[in-house]
């Protein structure tokens, strides 16, 4: 179990820095998905079952899928070729 | 013992078919091939490692959970494939070097 | 650096704007260095001087000249806008050194800080002080209450949680303030982005999404009501469940379109329902300070531990955070992509 936390700890602290780091949003946006996703998984082991809900919920789901939306309202999805 | 060596060849399975999946996401360069391999991949390792679960954990309440996850897995993992390939598609350049680039730094 | 001066001459009234453009190129992620390195981008307005080149192709003069100054004149935002640039440049490479030493300062105190914490898990730290122990012990006696976060949360401090929720009603307040369509002003703009969106939903079938979404969205939505309704027995409670079922709605909304789901949620009942959600959670908090405010619903009875028709208040607190935050998600969602619920 150990190796399984230090294992996700690392996870953790990688997606921290390479959120901080990347040149894209999109990108930024991403990573922060896979960062919230394996935060609740820390919550889970380390037993608190309410948070890992919620940050799950709401981490991972719906706070991406609103950035998503303001990037697209303010233009800075280029690319697209419905425009 | 027979039921672990079982589940444990089970479980090796699916660890092996994601640990290609994701040396395929790092080996093809272009986004439908690497779509293609996390795609496959996800639904067959799923399959394995809760199969193996199940034999693991031997018939009983938790195996209809895992039942349950797994058809989860099954519907959600195809459908957000499908639409990430979608997106590739659609926003297809001549020069696919930077699709859905996102200005500012 | 050179031409500030000829800056200067054609326009005095840039500086009075200065700090406002210099935000403005902030905010749209413009570094200093683009402007520094190519500053004849900024010396041509853009589609006149396409039009201009062509003409002076086939002419072969060199005509757009007065034009241009003219232009210049005219365009004061862009000049101010590189002046500020050249400004910053100046103190870009400051900027960064700056930005290392907090930085290494910052974490340097953080690091100091850790050393100092007692070990995990140790009997004597601060966490295992008697607050936690009262809560831990006579938590399920006092609030009646399985989970003893649910009964902390929406027991012992349930002021606390709404105020969280109105939080969230004031934040989808401002944006719908924000992000409305106006509804007396004619907004043609907007109109002709929905419209165009709404096009390319017909357009666009989307069969896969669907089909998925129809099997997935009940499935989630019906979750997303055990989480609430079995908030104070096993874990979970009307935040993350009302999270859930916004997740679900916008599903929903995302893959059928929005013409389907403002059937069901109009702007109307929105306001309607979140508001009448805080009203009650208000009307129950409100009840539990006029018995006393020893605690939420002391003479309300507890029931069995462990039944779903037990804990008190708790039950349809739960429920009023659950409706508040489910429709708050959906209504951030509906606003950010269509501008209007």
């Amino acid at each position: 179990m150990i190796i399984l936390e230090f294992a996700l700890i690392t996870f953790l602290i990688v997606c921290a820095i390479a959120f901080t780091f990347s040149k894209r949003l999109l990108t930024s946006v991403i990573i922060f998905m896979a960062y919230s996703l394996i935060m609740s998984i820390i919550w889970l082991i380390m037993e608190s079952p309410d948070l890992a809900i919620t940050e799950a919920a709401v981490g991972a789901g719906v706070t991406s899928v609103l950035l998503f939306l303001a990037l697209k309202k303010v233009n800075a999805l280029k690319g697209k070729k419905d425009e | 013992m027979i039921r672990f060596i079982i589940a444990a060849v089970f479980i090796v399975a699916g660890i092996f078919v994601f640990a290609a999946a994701a040396f395929g996401v790092f080996k093809f360069k272009y986004v439908l091939n690497r779509m293609h391999v996390a795609a496959k991949c996800d639904s067959l390792g799923a399959l394995l490692i809760l199969i193996g679960c199940m034999i693991l954990g031997g018939f009983s309440f938790m195996t209809l959970k895992l039942l349950l996850i797994l058809l989860i897995l099954w519907v959600t993992s195809p459908v957000a494939a499908h639409l990430i390939v979608k997106a590739e598609v659609k926003t297809q350049n001549e020069d696919d070097s930077d699709e859905y680039e996102v200005i500012g730094k | 650096m050179s031409n500030s001066n000829y800056n200067k001459d054609k326009i005095p009234s840039t500086h009075s704007k200065a700090p406002w453009n210099a935000f403005v190129g902030w905010v749209n992620g413009d570094t200093p260095e683009d402007k520094f390195e190519k500053p004849e981008l900024y010396q041509a307005p853009k589609q006149s001087h396409d039009a201009h080149n062509e003409e002076s192709a086939v002419q072969q003069t060199p005509m757009p000249q007065a034009e241009n100054e003219q232009e210049y004149n005219t365009d004061h935002t862009e000049q101010g806008h590189f002046l500020l640039k050249e400004k910053f440049t100046k103190f870009y490479k400051v900027y960064i050194v700056i930005a290392v030493i907090i930085g290494c300062f910052v974490v340097g105190i953080l690091a100091y800080a850790v050393c100092c914490l007692p070990p995990y898990g140790y009997a004597e730290n601060p966490v295992n002080n008697e607050v936690s122990e009262k809560y831990l012990e006579d938590g399920l006696e006092d609030t009646g209450a399985t989970n003893a976060v649910a009964g902390m949360i929406l027991d012992y401090r349930a002021f606390d949680t709404f105020g969280e929720s109105t939080v969230l009603f004031v934040a989808v307040i401002a944006v719908t303030m924000l992000m409305k369509r106006s509804m007396n002003k004619k907004d043609e703009e907007g109109e002709r982005l929905v419209a165009h969106e709404t096009e390319i939903d017909k357009k666009d079938q989307n069969l896969i999404l669907k089909y998925g979404a129809m099997i997935l969205v009940p499935f989630i939505i019906l979750f997303g009501v055990y989480v609430i309704l079995n908030g104070h027995i096993s874990p979970g409670g009307g935040f993350s469940g009302g999270a859930i079922i916004g997740g679900g709605l916008m599903l929903y909304a995302m893959a059928f379109g929005h013409e389907k789901i403002s059937k069901i949620i109009t702007y109307r009942s929105f306001t309607v329902i979140t508001s009448c959600a805080l009203l009650t959670y208000a009307g129950c908090k409100a009840y539990s300070f006029y018995t006393g405010a020893n605690h939420l619903g002391g003479d309300i009875p507890k029931g069995i531990a462990g039944a779903i028709l037990s804990g008190g208040f708790i039950l349809p607190l739960n429920i009023c955070v659950g409706i508040t935050v489910a429709f708050t998600m959906y209504g951030f969602y509906s606003l950010f992509s269509k501008g209007d619920i």
